[in-house]
């Protein structure tokens, strides 16, 4: 049902950060037609009004618009979209920082094992990673 | 809204609800949470006024109980209350008969939901079956308020998945539901708020999202604090 939300973080949260990271990755284009709150909130198996405030936070992040009575549609405006890539980019890097801290590396050290990392799974995943 | 204010029950000597008191909105979901024998069902029964009161006042939209109130609100007991012998097709019948909010186009779109065919007899029916039947029942009726009494209990997975997404379809849309459980773990994402109930008492009711959002706990969280500290 539910399994992608984690059950201590709010989970309209859960749903803008889900389709921002839909939005970095293509799988939603820009200008696309978003499916209705109802439908979403039956698909992801959880609470309506949940699914009414993410769409609200969506708003006023202006991810979202709505002309009228037709359905929501992604932005597409360029700067707000690579505002979302930048701000995904930079939430992963905090995350991965503060888990490697800990452990006491230099960012020289870091940084090789990044790019190695990177260029062996790009490669193994046949490079289709650009 | 569903007001219930200062109710008070005893069987015998034992008091069962000593005071509770809680609110239930339209258009959310409200679980009343609490261990076997807490009152849940109880609290239940006194809504549908099938159990009398010691003390306690139950508002429906800020009017009191009477004939016209309870045809905005239907119960969902545990188990299903129709004749074994009879088959979908005779319940709904006998449904049709006995309330005026009867609505088969929905009963119809129901059993299409959950895959029943109105041929088959009740008695021969799995768990799981039954309690989709008792769902259709009361889900086809077209009231503002549902009560359910543990709608998830003892029925598999992909039964429970199918009777929770009722729950973000259009056939609950803009009602208020009020649900009994003692496993909220599969539904935490399906419900607006939370009453935990502990002898006959509400401990704490709260905002799901608000809790998640204010202290990062989940409702299970909470139940942990206050059934087991």
């Amino acid at each position: 049902m539910s399994e992608m939300f984690n059950q201590r973080e709010p989970v309209y949260l859960q749903v803008v950060r889900n389709f921002k990271e839909k939005v970095a990755s293509g799988e939603l284009q820009p200008g696309e037609e978003m499916p209705s709150r109802r439908e979403l909130a039956n698909t992801l198996g959880i609470n309506p009004n949940t699914v009414q405030r993410a769409f609200k936070r969506m708003e006023e992040e202006n991810l979202l618009y709505t002309e009228g009575n037709m359905p929501s549609r992604v932005t597409e405006d360029q700067s707000i979209l690579g505002q979302v890539r930048s701000e995904l980019m930079l939430d992963a890097v905090e995350h991965f920082i503060a888990a490697v801290k800990p452990i006491g590396v230099t960012l020289k050290e870091i940084q090789d094992k990044v790019e190695e990392q990177y260029l062996l799974e790009a490669s193994q995943n046949g490079g289709d990673n650009e | 809204m569903i007001e219930v204010r200062q109710l008070e029950k005893k069987y015998k000597r034992k008091k069962v609800l000593n005071g509770i008191s809680f609110t239930a909105n339209k258009g959310e979901i409200t679980c009343l949470i609490g261990t076997n024998g807490s009152g849940k069902t109880t609290i239940l029964k006194a809504i549908m006024n099938l159990t009398p009161l010691e003390k306690g006042e139950i508002f429906i939209d800020g009017k009191a109980l009477d004939r016209e109130t309870y045809e905005t609100i239907a119960f969902i007991p545990d188990a299903i209350t129709m004749m074994p012998s009879m088959t979908i097709q005779g319940a709904m019948e006998f449904m049709a008969e006995f309330y005026i909010s009867w609505n088969q186009e929905r009963a119809t779109e129901l059993l299409n939901f959950f895959k029943l065919s109105s041929r088959d007899k009740i008695s021969q029916l799995s768990k799981g079956n039954t309690m989709k039947v008792n769902m259709v029942l009361g889900l086809a009726l077209d009231v503002d308020y549902l009560l359910m009494d543990e709608p998830f209990s003892g029925i598999d997975i992909f039964s429970r998945e199918q009777i929770a997404s009722v729950f973000t379809s259009n056939l609950v849309e803009n009602r208020g539901v009020l649900i009994t459980t003692h496993e909220i773990s599969d539904i935490e994402h399906l419900i607006d708020k939370a009453v935990l109930i502990e002898n006959g008492k509400v401990v704490t009711e709260f905002n799901a999202e608000e809790m998640r959002e204010e202290s990062g706990k989940s409702v299970v969280d909470v139940m942990r604090e206050v059934y087991q500290p």
